[in-house]
C-alpha cells in the first residue's frame, strides 16, 4: 500500500515544552488514520507541521515518498495536503460557494458563478452532502459548516486530508453522515487522518489509530486488533496514582442547584445543553471532559457572566438565574476564570488594582466614593505574601508576572477574602493548567482549606488524577451534557474515560 | 505577531518588543518631536522660507513675558478640553467632539452673562460661578449625547462626536447672528462685551494666571478623580475592557454616560475660558479648533494630568508663535496647525517605534 | 414647474456627487477592515491641490494631481493603521489634521504665490492672487440631455459622468469579480482569507490607497466642479458625512448613489428655504440638517445591522495579526 505522508523523527519545541518528541507517524493510501490522545499530548502541533502552519525542529517529512519542506500552509495546498481545523475559518456572511473559491487563481477577472456552482453541488453529492452554494454560511448547521470546509480542500483537489476533532460541534446523524463521506473519500484511494479523543469513533470509522501521550507516539495499531478499554489505558497510561486527600470537611447544605441548563457559546450553538447538578457547602464536585464541552459557559453561566437560554440556577435556595456578575459576587459565588482567558488580569493595571478588580468596592477599601489606598496595599502585601505571588512590588504591572504568578494573583482576589469573606461557592475553570509542581500543590491545598471551611466548589479539570485527588463526586461532561456522576469510591480513570468519550446515549 | 520579508539571505521580522523603560518612552518622545520639526523645516525650507528664523520666532514666544503670558492663556481652553479627554480616552470612549463641547461650554456661559444683563437676573458676585455651572453642565450635555449612544444602542462615538461639533459651531453662529447679536454692535455677529466681573481676572487681573489656577485645579480634580475615587477605577476598568469591567461586576452603561459627562463638562469649561478670559465676547469660530489640538495634546503627554497642563502651554504657545510667525516672516497663520499636525503623526510613529523592533534574521533554525 | 425641477434635480446631483465619490472609494477602505478617518483631510488637500494647479496648468493636471496625492496621502494612514498596526481612528484624524493644515498653508496667498509662480513662471499677475479658479464645463450629452427632467442628469460636468460609471463599476469589481471577493472576505474574516493564502495587509493597503484617491478626487470635485472660489472650511465636514453616508449605504456602492443624493438633497433643501426667505429659520440651523441626518442615519443603521447580521464588515477598525 503507497504511503502517502511518513513523518520522520519530528521534534518540535516550545519554550518550555517539548510538544512533539520524535515521533513516526504514516500515513497509507486509502485509509482513516485516527490520531488519539488527550489535550496537550501533541497531536495538533504535529498536524499543523504536516500542514505547514509550523516547521519541525528536527525530523523529515515525505510526501508520496519524496523529502518535502513546508514552509507555508501553500506549499502543503499546493502538494495536495488540506486541513480542517476544529474552529471553523469561515466567512459567515457570505455564501458557501464565495467561501470555497475563495483564493482560486483559476478563473480571470470575472467569477463564473454557474460553473463554479454545478461543480460544487457535484463535488457534494459524489460525497452524499446536499449543499446549497448560495446559501450564506451563517444560516448552515455546524455540520453543514464543516461541509463546507471539506468541500474548501476537496475543491483544491486535496489527496490527504487532515481533520482536527471533527465532531466535537455535531450531532449524531452528522456524525454518522460524516463518517459515511470519509468512508467514500478512503475508497477513492485519498488518506484521512482523524485527530480525537473519542474511543467510539476510533473504534467506527479508522482503519489504523496512532496513541499520543505527553509528545510521543505510544503505539500505532490497526483499530481492529485493539478495543476502547486497551485503547484508553494508552491514552491515559498507567498507573495512575489514585490517591485521595483526606479532609475533615463534612457535608452541608446545598448550596449550589442547577436544573436543566441551556447555554448558548459563541458561536450560537447552545454549549451547556441541559445540565442538571448540585453542589453542597464543604463538598468538591470535579468536573471532567475534554475542554470544549460547555464547563467554560457553565461556569460563566454561575458566575453571571452569560445568561443562560433557559433553565434555573439556585444559590442557597434563591433563583438566581440570569442575574448579573455583581449580584452573583454579593451572593458569594467566586469565579477563577480558565488560564489565557482574557478575564483574568488587566495587563496594564497594576497588581494591587488586580487584586482588588472586585473588592474595590467593599469597605473597608473604601467608603461611599473614595478608595482607600493605605488598606488596600497593605493587605495587598499581605496576599502576595500568603498566596507566594513573586513581584518586585504590589505596584509593578501586571504584566510583568509569569503564568504562575498571575494564577495566584487571580485566586488572592479570589479566595482571599477580600471580597466580603468566604465565598459560598467558588468556581474554578482548569486552575492549575500551566502551573509547575509547587504551585499546583499550592492551588489543590488552597482548595481543600476552604473545602474545610465550608465552601463549596466546582473544580473543572481535564487531568483526571487530580480529580480524583480532589473531588468527593465527579462529574463528567461531553457535548454540553453531565454523562454521569461518580463518586470518588467508585470512580477510575476508564469509567470516566468511556463516560467522556460516548456520543449521544439517545438520538436527539 | 510579526510582519515578515523574506529575502535571499534570511529574513526581517517586526516583533513586539517586551516591555520598556519610562526613560526609553520619553527618549522616544523627544525623538518623535525632533523628527517632526524636522520635517517642518523642511517644508519650510522648500518653499523659500528660513526654517532657522522660523523655529527662533517659536521659540522666542517662550522667552518674552508677554507672549508667554499670551501663550499661556491660549493654553487654557486646550488644557481644559484635554483634562476632559484624558477621562474619556481612558475610557476608551473618541471623543472627537470637545471641539463642539467648548463651543456649548461658550454659548452656556454667554446665556448667563445675557440673562444678567438683559434680564437683571443674578446678583454679580452670582454670576461667575453660575457661568461654570452652566458651562460645565452644558458642555457634559453635549457629550452625553454620544455618550448615550453608545451606552445604550452601541453606536461608535467617532462619528456623532464629530457631527455634533459642526452643529455647536452652526449654533453659535445662529446666535451670534440673531438673537444674541449686539444691538450696538453695527451689525457685527457679536455678542455684548462681557462686563469685567464676568472675565477671568480674578487673580492679579490677569487672565493668564486665573485661567492657569483654573488648568491647575482641573488637573488636581481629574488626578483626584482618576487615582482616589471609585467612579475613576471603574472608569479605567471599563477603557481596559468592558468584559472584564462586567467581570468585576461593574455597571458598564452608567460608567460610560459618567465619563463621558465628566469629559464634555470640562471641555465646556473650556470654553468658559475663552469668551470670559481670551475674547471678552462671544463670536463665531471662537475656537480655531483648541478641541482637536486638545486631542494632540491628551496623546502627547500620555493622558497624565499634569503633563497636560505643561504640553497645553507648548501648544498655546504654538498658537501664539503661528500669529508671530504670520507678522514677522509673513507665514500665514494656517502654518501652526500644519505643525501640530506633523507632530501628531511622528508621535504616533514614535509610538510604533516604541513598540516594535526591528529584528534581522539569517537563514537558519527558525520557526517559521 | 418642469424647469423647477429639473433644476432642484440638477443640484441634487451636483451636490451628491461630492459625497458620491467620497464614499465610493471608501467603501472599499471600510470592506477591507480599513476606517479612513483622513477622508476630510484628504478631500481638501485635494480641492486646494486642484484650485492650485487649475491656475498653473488646468484642469485635466489638477484632477490627476489631486488623485494622486490622495493615494499617497493615504499610503500613510496604510502604512500606520495597516503594517504599523497603529490606532485607526487616531491615524486617520492626524491625517485629517495634517490635511487641513497642509492645504490651510498651502492655498494661502502668501504660499500659493511661490507654488504658482515655481510650477508655471510664465503665470500672470493676476492669476497669482486670485481667489477662485474655472470652474468644470458643463459637458451636454446629445439627445439625452433633451429628455425633460431626467435630461438633468445629462447636463453635469465631467466628473459627475465618472461617477455615474464609477459606482457601477465598483459594484461590479466588489460583487462579481475575485478580488473584489478576496477583498471582502479580508474584510469579513481576516483569518479565513489569510488561511487560504490571501495578503490581508496587501489588500487593505490597496483598498486604503483606493479610498485616498477617490477621496482627492471628491475634493477637486467640490472645488473645480461646483464652487471654485477658495476659503477656509471648504469641506466643512462633508468628508465626515460621507463616513455616515457608507454606513447607511450598508458598504454597498449602488446603495452609496441614493444615499448621496439624498444628503445633496438636504443640502439643497437648505439652499432653497433660504432663499424662499424662510426667514425666522436662520440659514445656520438649515446648515445643521446633513450633519442630523448623518447622525439619526447611524443610530438607525445601529440598530438595524444587529439584527441584520449582513451589515458591517466584522474586521472593521481591527488591526490583523496572524496568531501564531
Amino acid at each position: 500500500m503507497e504511503k502517502l505522508v511518513e513523518l520522520r523523527g519530528i521534534v518540535k519545541r516550545f519554550p518550555g515544552v517539548v510538544a512533539n518528541d520524535r515521533v513516526d507517524f504514516e500515513l497509507r493510501r486509502g485509509e482513516v488514520h485516527a490520531l488519539l490522545g488527550e489535550n496537550g499530548a501533541g497531536k495538533t502541533t504535529l498536524m499543523n507541521i504536516l500542514y505547514g502552519l509550523y516547521k519541525p525542529d528536527e525530523g523529515e517529512i515525505y510526501v508520496r515518498g519524496k523529502r518535502v519542506e513546508l514552509r507555508s500552509p501553500r506549499d502543503a495546498i499546493r502538494l495536495g495536503i488540506g486541513m480542517v481545523h476544529q474552529n471553523f475559518k469561515l466567512v459567515e456572511s457570505h455564501t458557501v460557494l464565495e467561501n470555497i473559491i475563495l483564493g482560486l487563481r483559476e478563473d480571470g477577472l470575472r467569477i463564473d458563478f454557474e460553473k463554479h456552482r454545478r461543480r460544487i453541488i457535484e463535488l457534494a453529492e459524489r460525497y452524499g452532502w446536499r449543499i446549497d452554494p448560495m446559501a450564506r454560511v451563517w444560516q448552515l448547521s455546524a455540520g453543514e459548516k464543516q461541509q463546507v470546509e471539506l468541500l474548501k480542500i476537496l475543491y483544491r483537489g486535496a489527496e490527504i486530508l487532515i481533520l482536527d476533532e471533527p465532531t466535537s460541534v455535531l450531532t449524531v446523524q452528522e456524525t454518522r453522515r460524516l463518517f459515511e463521506a470519509l468512508r467514500r473519500m478512503a475508497r477513492e484511494g485519498k488518506g484521512i487522518i482523524f485527530i480525537t479523543h473519542k474511543l467510539n469513533e476510533v473504534m467506527e470509522v479508522s482503519d489504523r489509530v496512532t496513541v499520543m501521550r505527553r509528545g510521543r507516539v505510544v503505539i500505532t495499531k490497526e483499530t481492529r486488533e485493539t478495543a476502547k478499554a486497551e485503547l484508553a489505558n494508552y491514552m491515559i497510561g498507567r498507573p495512575i496514582v489514585f490517591g485521595q486527600k483526606k479532609t475533615s470537611a463534612q457535608l452541608g447544605a446545598v448550596v449550589l442547584k442547577v436544573i436543566g441548563l441551556k447555554v448558548l457559546g459563541d458561536r450560537g450553538y447552545p454549549a451547556v445543553n441541559g445540565v442538571s447538578l448540585e453542589v453542597r457547602r464543604g463538598e468538591i464536585l470535579g468536573i471532567a471532559g475534554v475542554s470544549g464541552n460547555g464547563q467554560v459557559e457553565l461556569a460563566e453561566a454561575i458566575a453571571g457572566l452569560r445568561k443562560p437560554l433557559s433553565g434555573r440556577i439556585l444559590l442557597n435556595g434563591v433563583d438566581a438565574t440570569g442575574m448579573d456578575a455583581g449580584k452573583m459576587i454579593e451572593l458569594g459565588v467566586a469565579y477563577i476564570p480558565p488560564e489565557g482567558n482574557k478575564l483574568g488580569v488587566v495587563p496594564g493595571f497594576r497588581v494591587v488594582d488586580n487584586l482588588f478588580l472586585k473588592a474595590y468596592r467593599y469597605p473597608p477599601y473604601s467608603n461611599k466614593f473614595l478608595l482607600n489606598w493605605g488598606k488596600m496595599l497593605e493587605k495587598a502585601r499581605e496576599l502576595i505574601e500568603e498566596f507566594g505571588i513573586v513581584t518586585p512590588s504590589v505596584l509593578s504591572r501586571a504584566s510583568a508576572l509569569s503564568g504562575g504568578n498571575i494564577q495566584r494573583l487571580i485566586l488572592a482576589r479570589e479566595l482571599s477574602g477580600i471580597i466580603g469573606g468566604i465565598p459560598r461557592l467558588i468556581v474554578a475553570a482548569y486552575p492549575t493548567k500551566g502551573l509547575d509542581i509547587g504551585a499546583t500543590e499550592f492551588v489543590h491545598d488552597l482548595l481543600l482549606r476552604y473545602k474545610e471551611m465550608g465552601s463549596g466548589i466546582i473544580f473543572i479539570s481535564e487531568d483526571l488524577e487530580e480529580l480524583l485527588l480532589l473531588s468527593d463526586r465527579i462529574a463528567v461532561i461531553s457535548g454540553g451534557r453531565i454523562r454521569g456522576v461518580l463518586a470518588r469510591e467508585e470512580a477510575d480513570a476508564e469509567k470516566i474515560g468511556l463516560l467522556m468519550s460516548e456520543a449521544v446515549v439517545q438520538a436527539g | 505577531m510579526s510582519l515578515r520579508i523574506e529575502t535571499r539571505f534570511g529574513r526581517i521580522r517586526v516583533e513586539r518588543r517586551i516591555g520598556y523603560g519610562r526613560l526609553y518612552s520619553i527618549s522616544m518622545t523627544l525623538l518623535s518631536l525632533a523628527l517632526a520639526f524636522l520635517v517642518v523645516a523642511l517644508i519650510l525650507a522648500s518653499l523659500g522660507l528660513d526654517p532657522i528664523k522660523a523655529f527662533q520666532v517659536i521659540f522666542g514666544v517662550f522667552m518674552k513675558p508677554s507672549l508667554l503670558l499670551e501663550s499661556i492663556k491660549q493654553s487654557i481652553p486646550i488644557c481644559l478640553a484635554a483634562l476632559g479627554l484624558s477621562i474619556a480616552f481612558k475610557m476608551n470612549f473618541w471623543n472627537i467632539g470637545a471641539e463642539g463641547q467648548i463651543y456649548m461650554g461658550m454659548i452656556a456661559s454667554t446665556g448667563i452673562v445675557l440673562l444678567h444683563a438683559y434680564y437683571g437676573f443674578f446678583h454679580e458676585w452670582m454670576v461667575m460661578p453660575l457661568m461654570l455651572l452652566a458651562s460645565f453642565l452644558l458642555g457634559g450635555a453635549w457629550c452625553l449625547i454620544p455618550g448615550a449612544l453608545k451606552a445604550r444602542l452601541g453606536v461608535n462615538e467617532i462619528l456623532p462626536t464629530l457631527m455634533l461639533n459642526y452643529v455647536a459651531i452652526l449654533i453659535v453662529d445662529f446666535l451670534v447672528h440673531g438673537p444674541w447679536r449686539d444691538p450696538k454692535g453695527y451689525g457685527f455677529p457679536l455678542s455684548i462685551a462681557f462686563p469685567e466681573y464676568t472675565k477671568l481676572n480674578i487673580v492679579l487681573g490677569e487672565p493668564a494666571y486665573t485661567g492657569l489656577l483654573l488648568s491647575i485645579l482641573g488637573a488636581a480634580a481629574v488626578f483626584f478623580l482618576l487615582e482616589y475615587t471609585k467612579p475613576g477605577f471603574e472608569i479605567k476598568v471599563v477603557g481596559q475592557s468592558p468584559a472584564v469591567a462586567r467581570y468585576a461586576g461593574i455597571r458598564v452603561r452608567s460608567t460610560i454616560l459618567l465619563g463621558s459627562f465628566l469629559a464634555g463638562g470640562l471641555a465646556g469649561i473650556g470654553g468658559l475660558s475663552i469668551v470670559s478670559g481670551i475674547i471678552g465676547r462671544l463670536r463665531p469660530g471662537a475656537s480655531p479648533g483648541y478641541g482637536y489640538t486638545a486631542i494632540i495634546v491628551a496623546a502627547l503627554a500620555g493622558l497624565n494630568p499634569w503633563v497636560i497642563v505643561a504640553v497645553s502651554i507648548f501648544f498655546g504657545g504654538l498658537i501664539t508663535a503661528g500669529g508671530a510667525l504670520q507678522m514677522s516672516m509673513g507665514i500665514p497663520k494656517a502654518a501652526a496647525q500644519m505643525i501640530q499636525a506633523v507632530i501628531f503623526l511622528m508621535i504616533l510613529v514614535g509610538e510604533f517605534i516604541k513598540r516594535y523592533r526591528i529584528v534581522v534574521e539569517r537563514r537558519g533554525a527558525s520557526e517559521r | 414647474m418642469i424647469e423647477w425641477i429639473e433644476s432642484v434635480l440638477g443640484l441634487t446631483i451636483q451636490v451628491g456627487t461630492v459625497y458620491l465619490l467620497a464614499s465610493l472609494g471608501e467603501i472599499y477602505a471600510e470592506r477591507s477592515g480599513v476606517l479612513n478617518l483622513g477622508l476630510e483631510g484628504i478631500m481638501v488637500m485635494g480641492a486646494a491641490l486642484s484650485f492650485i494647479f487649475t491656475l498653473a496648468y488646468g484642469h485635466l493636471a489638477a484632477i490627476l494631481v489631486s488623485v494622486v496625492a490622495g493615494i499617497l496621502m493615504s499610503l500613510i494612514l496604510a502604512v500606520m493603521a495597516v503594517y504599523m498596526r497603529l490606532n485607526q481612528t487616531v491615524t486617520g484624524l492626524a491625517l485629517t489634521m495634517l490635511g487641513l493644515g497642509l492645504s490651510g498653508f498651502l492655498a494661502s496667498p502668501e504660499v500659493r504665490r511661490v507654488i504658482l509662480l515655481a510650477l508655471n513662471p510664465l503665470l500672470p499677475e493676476r492669476l497669482l492672487a486670485i481667489q477662485e479658479a474655472p470652474k468644470l464645463p458643463e459637458i451636454h450629452v446629445p439627445l439625452l440631455s433633451e429628455i425633460p427632467i431626467i435630461g438633468c442628469f445629462f447636463r453635469q460636468n465631467v466628473l459627475v459622468y465618472v461617477s455615474y460609471i464609477a459606482a457601477p463599476l465598483m459594484w461590479f469589481m466588489l460583487f462579481k469579480t475575485r478580488p473584489g471577493l478576496s477583498l471582502r472576505s479580508v474584510g469579513e474574516s481576516p483569518a479565513a482569507a489569510d488561511a487560504m493564502g490571501i495578503n490581508v495587509f496587501r489588500v487593505r493597503c490597496v483598498a486604503t490607497m483606493i479610498s485616498g484617491g477617490f477621496a482627492g478626487l471628491a475634493g477637486a470635485y467640490l472645488f473645480l466642479g461646483f464652487q471654485p472660489f477658495w476659503q477656509e472650511g471648504l469641506t466643512a465636514g462633508k468628508g465626515f458625512i460621507a463616513l455616515s453616508l457608507v454606513i447607511l449605504s450598508t458598504w454597498n456602492p449602488l446603495r452609496a448613489i441614493l444615499g448621496a443624493y439624498l444628503f445633496g438633497g438636504v443640502e439643497v433643501i437648505q439652499y432653497r428655504l433660504q432663499l424662499f426667505g424662510l426667514g425666522a429659520l436662520s440659514p445656520y440651523l438649515l446648515a445643521m440638517l446633513p450633519y442630523l441626518v448623518a447622525i439619526v442615519a447611524l443610530v438607525a443603521v445601529s440598530i438595524e445591522s444587529v439584527r441584520k447580521r449582513i451589515g458591517v464588515p466584522a474586521s472593521l477598525g481591527i488591526p490583523y495579526s496572524r496568531e501564531e
